[in-house]
């Protein structure tokens, strides 16, 4: 009888890791994040111990502190604390939702928007000052101020009151405050477009690719809303070079939301955002709340094809890249921020614990305030397990210390989740409990089942490919994508 | 049911009702509590210890005729999510004073040092804590003057020397 | 006539009282308690009202008790 000898395996070369097969080799990361791509036989050799301390591969692991007889413990530290800066600080970001109303009616409308006679959505000057008085009792020395709606230019008034209370508000404040709204541009004109670009307001719109695509997707009678939204695009960019402003840095951003029917569409999206001089492209899946909940059987798919669409859309943007174009897709650049810089972006979806009301509060025009805009939009369908208050009624502090905040906290952090716990990619990665609660029915969620899981590990492995496949130039691309260049013009200054 | 032992999973057509046997050893109440609660909104849900080592789980379709494949499609969850729950269980008693330490800094972050205005809504009334060496007495409590003038004496919740 | 027996080491005696206390307008209620379980037998006007609120009561209870972190 031949009896194989079991080696035991070496349990005290290697500092804590995790692996993954990803494109064709073995990535491991470590609790702070540093990662390497080795082949089959070098994992083989790390896994056991069997790494000769005069290899190039012994090197390679000690210098990303994977060796663990020289561990360097206090950069090890020093790398969590880095990706952990934001948990310091409250709330940076304040969504503050002017009104529901809104002239389009889109068929994935996740802020379950209403109709234009419904001005009873509209915040009041009374709400939307006891709003701004929450928003300046936050801990964080920035603050970000975000009207959303329906569409914030249906309650315009309601957003000047808002800027010029905010403004008045930061003289003895004194916090790092900017201001943005996301807008269907439809309604804008001259003159709102004066006001906002004198008084610094960073605006985003929708685009969903071509015209026929976008305007299938986007009704706004009689018009095509594509048409209009292009048209200000144009506007507000060329406006922003008339002021002097570096349109590498200053131009609209446009958000992009996946259907179905954009998935065979990668490369003329991709051309639509270049040709109106967009720098990003954020390939954003569609989401299971507002509208998107009932239009799913049209709009929804698996997410082994978005992923299809993501990888087909990505490379095509790192083609355009070599070529001198300059574009990056946002998730990629979250990621590889992450991944590649070591530090955290503080996008709140993607964080350990998530900004679910530590990061970001949701203010709807009611007075009743979400942990989250994902949160807002379930109170809109009939859930509102997110409301932690009301704008009259409860205190910075109690909406802080709500259970609900506690609980999404813990929900959120990767160190208690079953799956992420033992993910490759947990130093880099998030969940939203918003998410779990709609699609699972709990606010901790089975990853194994969870689409936003899929996307996640299926961006990031993309990446890692892309990472280990050696070419000097997409990683000169990557590296770049990690860069963020502070937009200090949007920054309000309010002189005493 | 396919898929499912028959020794532990049964199907009642007439109630619409499933029940699943559930080693207790592998599976501690607290996760079948977890679990269990999840499904609330979705079925009736009730539980039973036959032996002391089991727990038996029933989930009952809650109104009409349940579709094609949902009564399986309800086992199969509730097992991944009981799964999902035990497991949570014990990576948090592994990993607590992580998640302790991050939690408290999130929420201590956010919410930031009382305001007066907090602190006078503070109700300072009650005791905050044992004393059984009178510490938290002030010296005049513990050896100050009488109302006659004499000396009080020693006083405190221990017992004298002897 | 439905029984629905609630396991003394799963449910909280006092889940199961609140439950019935709830639930009272809709059915009749008959407790019992033997070694191991909490009885509870409903009677409603009609079959599917009875399998209701027996099942509302087994949510009711559980929902509570867990509440209360526990049987104990």
């Amino acid at each position: 009888m031949n009896l194989v000898q079991l080696k035991k395996r070496s349990t005290s070369f290697a500092m804590p890791f995790k692996h993954r097969d990803v494109g064709g080799k073995v990535l491991i990361t470590s609790t702070e994040g540093n990662f390497l791509l080795l082949t089959h036989e070098e994992f083989a050799a790390f896994a056991s111990g069997d790494v000769p301390r005069e290899s190039a591969l012994y090197a390679r692991l000690r210098d990303r502190n994977f060796v663990r007889a020289e561990a360097n413990v206090a950069a090890i530290a020093e790398r969590i604390r880095a990706r952990k800066t934001f948990i310091h600080y409250g709330p940076n970001l304040h969504i503050v939702v002017v009104t529901l109303r809104c002239n389009e009616t889109c068929v994935y409308c996740h802020a379950s928007r209403a109709e234009m006679s419904a001005t009873h959505t509209d915040m009041t000057p009374e709400i939307a000052d006891a709003t701004i008085d929450k928003i300046f009792a936050t801990t964080n020395p920035n603050v970000t101020i975000e009207f959303q709606g329906g569409e914030p230019l249906v309650a315009f008034d309601v957003v000047k009151h808002i800027i010029e209370k905010a403004r008045e508000r930061n003289k003895t404040a004194g916090k790092r405050l900017e201001l943005t709204m996301v807008s269907n541009l439809s309604l804008m004109d001259e003159e709102k477009l004066a006001y906002l670009v004198e008084n610094k307001v960073q605006i985003c719109t929708s685009i969903d690719g071509p015209e026929h695509l976008h305007d299938k997707q986007r009704k706004l009678p009689g018009l095509s809303a594509h048409k209009k939204a292009t048209y200000w695009i144009k506007r507000i960019n060329d406006e922003y070079a008339r002021m002097g402003l570096d349109p590498t840095l200053y131009h609209v951003e446009a958000l992009l939301t996946t259907t179905r029917e954009a998935l065979p569409r990668w490369k003329e999206i991709v051309d639509t955002y270049v040709a109106l001089g967009c720098r990003a492209l954020f390939l954003r899946p569609v989401d299971p709340f507002g509208f998107a909940d009932r239009t799913g059987p049209r709009v929804e798919y698996p997410r082994a094809e978005y992923m299809e669409f993501y990888r087909s859309a990505t490379d095509y943007i790192l083609e355009l890249n070599k070529q001198g174009v300059e574009i990056l897709e946002r998730f990629a650049a979250i990621f590889l921020t992450k991944i590649l810089g070591g530090e955290d972006p503080n996008f709140l979806d993607i964080r350990s614990p998530c900004g679910a009301g530590i990061g970001q509060i949701a203010y709807n025009y009611d007075g009743k305030v979400f942990t989250c805009d994902e949160g807002r939009m379930l109170h809109e369908m009939g859930d509102s397990t997110f409301l932690i208050g009301d704008v009259g009624t409860s205190t910075y502090r109690e909406m802080m210390g709500h259970e609900t905040v506690q609980a999404m906290a813990i929900a959120s952090n990767l160190d208690a989740q079953p799956d992420c716990v033992n993910c490759t990619y947990q130093p880099y990665c998030g969940v939203c409990p918003v998410h779990n609660h709609k699609t699972q029915g709990t606010i901790f969620g089975r990853m194994r089942e969870s689409t936003l899981c899929a996307v996640h590990k299926g961006i990031q492995d993309y990446l890692f490919e892309k990472i280990g496949s050696g070419d000097p130039e997409v990683m000169a691309i990557l590296q770049r994508w990690t860069t963020v260049r502070d937009r200090t013009h949007f920054l309000q200054t309010c002189a005493t | 049911m396919q898929g499912f032992p028959d020794e532990l999973v049964a199907v009642d057509l007439g109630s619409a009702a499933i029940s699943m046997r559930v080693d207790a050893t592998l599976y501690p109440l607290d996760a079948l509590y977890g679990a269990a609660y999840v499904f609330l909104d979705r079925c009736y849900v009730l539980l039973d210890r036959p032996t002391p080592t089991e727990t038996r789980v029933t989930l009952s379709w809650k109104k009409g005729e349940p579709p094609e494949g949902a009564l399986r499609a309800l086992a199969g969850e509730f097992a991944n999510e009981l799964l999902s729950c035990a497991w949570r269980s014990k990576i948090n008693e592994e990993n607590r004073a992580m998640i302790e330490a991050a939690t408290a800094q999130a929420l201590g972050g956010a919410m930031g040092p009382p305001s007066l205005d907090d602190l006078e809504k503070f109700d300072f009334t009650d005791e905050a804590f044992e004393d059984p060496l009178g510490i938290a007495m002030s010296w005049e409590e513990k050896y100050g003057k009488k109302a006659d003038g004499t000396s009080a004496t020693r006083r405190g919740p221990h017992k004298e020397p002897k | 006539m439905t029984e629905v027996r609630f396991h003394r080491e799963i449910y909280r005696g006092t889940a199961v009282d609140e439950a019935v206390k709830a639930l009272a307008a809709y059915a009749t209620f008959d407790l019992a308690e033997e070694k191991d379980h909490w009885v509870v037998r409903v009677s409603a006007k009609d079959a599917r009202r009875e399998r209701r609120v027996a099942g509302e009561l087994g949510n009711y209870a559980l929902g509570l008790t867990v509440k209360a972190r526990g049987a104990r």
